[in-house]
């Protein structure tokens, strides 16, 4: 398991940067360069070594702060008589967003103190107005869009289940087995008491192209055990079905039918 | 018409069973009166608890009303029975609340660009205590979206409307003095500049 130490976080390079001039006593307008620039690279580097993930926006403004200490160190211009033109601090935009960074942590700090002594007063949540009402609370909050979106919705979802509904019916039904259908066939030479059958007689659903596929295969079957026996006059004639004597064996075990060939 | 006094009686009827901020609009509904009027009879309702000092207050919500208890009696409800309160924010929550509540409506971008820092998971957050939404999209490239505060907002710090923040300028105390500073600018630069190149 690991843990999280908190270190001295800043809340971002700003806050950082707020701190450390505050720290050293400096004005916000009046920020040397040269001396913070130092303080925040080695704090950077510091929070490195903890193992903090120094994100990229702190980095940024490290070439920033080294950049505006680069242009302090240019000579100035100055115009010819004296001191009427000025250029521009390298600072100002810095110093700019600074004030504005440093206004919104005293609203921040506003913020928590309202919020701690408005946490000081309790409300009574809503109760269940039904007992007033005297019939179950009914209204949505919903607006047209809404609802439309929801009805659709469950327009959506009832047609999928309508498919999956559909899709489990089928497969059940599939779920006939070559087994079952020789139990069907035993029965059906039995009631008709008849021993010979037209194949089709057998088909449950003559359409089903997977019925009619386990009917014959479990005629095939029998026909290995010697229950029936099959002849087909000619190619895509019509298959008669017989019964041999076997037919109703209690289980003629593989073995002896192997043993008798 | 039924008098001042019966209206304000059913008012606070209505809010106590209400227990939500109860909107002036649909009192003013059921009375078939002025929004105004009923606004008027609510802050007048709201002096009388106040002034009797009673154990419940009345607290305004963008312009809704509801029940409260009295900050003073917060310790004995603790005796009483441990409510939750709600948790208090982490910093960085409340400084972009307080960006959006002063700014807004405001995009993302705008509030990075303040802090300096992405705040993607910090927003995202906000919003899910409701105390920031969308309220809309900036007509900027992107159609970034615009967020505000919420009537959540206003009742968890106290405020009865967006009107009642803190001017800013109210809470510079610690800037007023170097906003002075600014003031006299030329020179002063001129000063700044030339200290700090004989530093080096």
């Amino acid at each position: 398991m690991s843990y999280r130490v908190k270190l001295n976080v800043f809340e971002g390079p700003f806050d950082l940067l707020v701190y450390l001039i505050e720290h050293a006593q400096m004005s916000i307008y009046d920020i040397k360069i040269s001396e913070i620039t130092s303080q925040y690279l080695s704090y950077v580097e510091k929070m490195k070594n903890a193992d903090i993930n120094v994100s990229a926006e702190f980095m940024v403004l490290a070439a920033a702060l080294v950049e505006i200490k680069s242009r302090m160190l240019l000579p100035r211009k100055t115009t010819d008589d004296g001191c009427a033109e000025l250029a521009e601090d390298p600072r100002t935009e810095l110093v700019e967003k600074l004030v504005e960074y440093k206004r919104f942590k005293r609203i921040s700090e506003m913020l928590a103190c309202r919020q701690e002594e408005a946490s000081m007063q309790f409300e009574k949540p809503q109760e269940d107005l039904s007992v007033y009402t005297g019939e179950p609370d009914e209204y949505f909050n919903l607006d047209i869009e809404q609802f439309r979106r929801a009805f659709e919705q469950f327009l959506v979802r009832k047609r999928r289940i309508e498919e999956i509904r559909e899709h489990h019916k089928r497969t059940e039904k599939q779920r006939i087995t070559t087994e079952i259908r020789m139990e069907n066939i035993k029965e059906f030479f039995r009631q008709s008491n008849v021993d010979e059958a037209d194949f089709r007689e057998l088909i449950y659903k003559r359409d089903d192209k997977y019925d009619v596929a386990v009917t014959f295969s479990s005629v095939l079957e029998m026909m290995k055990e010697k229950r029936l026996d099959a002849s087909q006059k000619y190619l895509f004639g019509d298959i008669t079905v017989k019964a041999t004597e076997h037919l109703f064996d209690e289980n003629t075990d593989e073995g002896e039918p192997d043993g008798q060939q | 018409m039924a008098s001042n006094k019966t209206i304000k009686s059913a008012i606070e009827s209505m809010m106590f069973v209400w227990g939500e901020p109860l909107d002036i609009k649909e009192i003013a509904e059921i009375f078939n009166m002025d929004k105004k009027e009923v606004y008027n009879l609510c802050k007048e309702l709201q002096e009388e608890y106040e002034q009797e000092g009673r154990g419940i207050v009345i607290r305004e919500v963008n312009r809704s009303f509801q029940f409260t208890t009295r900050r003073e009696n917060l310790g004995y409800i603790e005796r009483l029975c441990t409510p939750v309160r709600h948790k208090r924010l982490s910093q960085s929550a409340l400084e972009v609340l307080a960006i959006v509540a002063y700014k807004q409506p405001v995009t993302k971008g705008e509030i990075e660009a303040v802090r300096g820092i992405r705040c993607d998971r910090v927003i995202e957050g906000l919003v899910k205590k409701k105390l920031v939404a969308e309220v809309g999209r900036s007509d900027a490239v992107g159609r970034p979206i615009l967020y505000g505060t919420t009537d959540e907002f206003l009742k968890q710090f106290g405020f009865a409307s967006l009107k009642e923040l803190p001017a800013i300028e109210d809470l510079e105390g610690v800037l007023t003095e170097d906003d002075e500073e600014t003031g006299a600018t030329d020179s002063l630069y001129m000063q700044q500049i030339s200290i700090d190149l004989s530093d080096k």
